[in-house]
């Protein structure tokens, strides 16, 4: 149901949807050239399940590395996601750091500041 | 809305008594009485009108203040976690160059700085003609070590012969290792002979070191092969000399050190 999966590359983390199981994935860095173009159908993405589908929602974080206007388009996600959560939708991000690098937790907890929907933070192997 | 004034009170008290009907003074107040009601009324219209414009105009000033106030609250989290990404890849450079210059199991420089050091070193030699001193160090009969009490044996003298050399060498050399068992100390300032007596000191320290395996102390000996950089040869020459002066201390018996011809 019209889902995208976007391989991943060494600037661009790799990103799949499952609208039947209300999954989106990412994983790897992310300094991509255009992140408007990159991020931008994630949003639309999101933004079209949120309003068509009405089961849960999550997303699945593998990143690591994010540059400033990667940083920004994941605040806008999740900005989505607290909106709709507010509106008494159930989404959730499970954002997974590598135990060698648990700088990432630091970043995690970061942006998972301002939002009140489940927000897990761990460590995967 | 207002209620009547005392005056106005009066009016309709007047228009209304009929004593007064018929009399002309009568229709002209009642006209100009009409005539107020209606200027009242639009003023009232024009007032409400206004009003309402201003309260768009607020609410739009209030909605693009609070808008404003998210966006900078947006725009100064987006700096903070961009400082700390920034941070984090500086940190991870740092250790990154650390792993790419220096010998995992020993600390010391690994073969990559040592080179590094080799090409500006000998340029500054060269440069204000000065000595330059490039040592070749083996450990004697290393494999054999290996071969009879395991790997975990053999990175033991490793370490150990690197810590006994730290301490022998002077200040400005560099020590590290180029491969295996086979070490490259890098003395700038320093004559072949200068050298000679700092690795005649060194030779003596290890062969008085003793590794411990289980009950027993394991002696440790090492050659070496001395080369003086030469005016008009490269560093790589340099080297090559110091090697075949390594390959003659190993010849003549090992446990000893050689000057390049």
């Amino acid at each position: 149901m019209n889902d995208f999966s976007i391989p991943g590359s060494q600037s661009t983390p790799a990103i799949h949807s499952d609208w039947e199981k209300g999954v989106v994935s990412m994983q790897g860095d992310s300094y991509p050239e255009n992140s408007y173009e990159l991020f931008h159908q994630v949003y639309d993405w999101i933004e079209r399940f949120l309003g068509q589908a009405s089961h849960p929602l999550a997303l699945e974080l593998r990143l690591l590395y994010l540059n400033t206007s990667s940083i920004k388009a994941m605040m806008d996600i999740f900005d989505l996601l607290e909106a709709a959560y507010q509106d008494g939708r159930q989404v959730a991000v499970n954002w997974y750091y590598d135990i060698r690098n648990e700088r990432v937790v630091e970043l995690a907890e970061e942006f998972k500041e301002d939002c009140t929907f489940p927000f897990s933070i761990q460590s995967h192997d | 809305m207002r209620g009547p004034s005392p005056l106005e009170q009066e009016v309709a008290n007047l228009l209304a008594d009929p004593q007064f009907e018929g009399h002309p003074l009568k229709e002209a107040l009642s006209q100009l009485w009409g005539a107020h009601h209606d200027l009242l009324g639009r003023i009232e219209r024009i007032a409400r009108v206004s009003d309402g414009y201003q309260s768009i105009a607020r609410e739009r000033e209030m909605s693009l203040a609070a808008r404003f106030d998210k966006q900078l609250r947006q725009l100064e989290k987006v700096a903070r976690i961009s400082d700390r990404y920034q941070l984090m890849m500086h940190d991870l450079n740092a250790s990154l160059r650390e792993a790419s210059t220096l010998d995992s199991l020993t600390g010391i420089a690994n073969r990559r700085l040592l080179t590094e050091r080799l090409r500006e070193e000998s340029e500054r030699a060269k440069r204000y003609a000065r000595p330059l001193a490039v040592v070749m160090l083996d450990i004697d009969r290393f494999k054999l070590i290996n071969d009879e009490h395991g790997h975990e044996v053999g990175d033991r003298v490793l370490i150990e012969v690197v810590r006994v050399m730290e301490a022998e060498i002077r200040e400005q050399d560099l020590c590290g290792r180029w491969g295996g068992e086979e070490f490259l100390i890098l003395m700038p300032e320093c004559t072949a002979p200068t050298a000679g007596a700092v690795m005649a000191r060194l030779g003596e320290s290890i062969s008085a070191l003793g590794v411990r395996v289980n009950d027993n102390l394991l002696g440790v000996t090492a050659s070496m092969g001395i080369a003086e950089l030469r005016a008009e040869e490269t560093y790589s020459s340099t080297i090559n000399r110091a090697d075949f002066a390594l390959l003659r201390a190993k010849r003549s018996g090992r446990n000893r050190c050689e000057l390049a011809d």
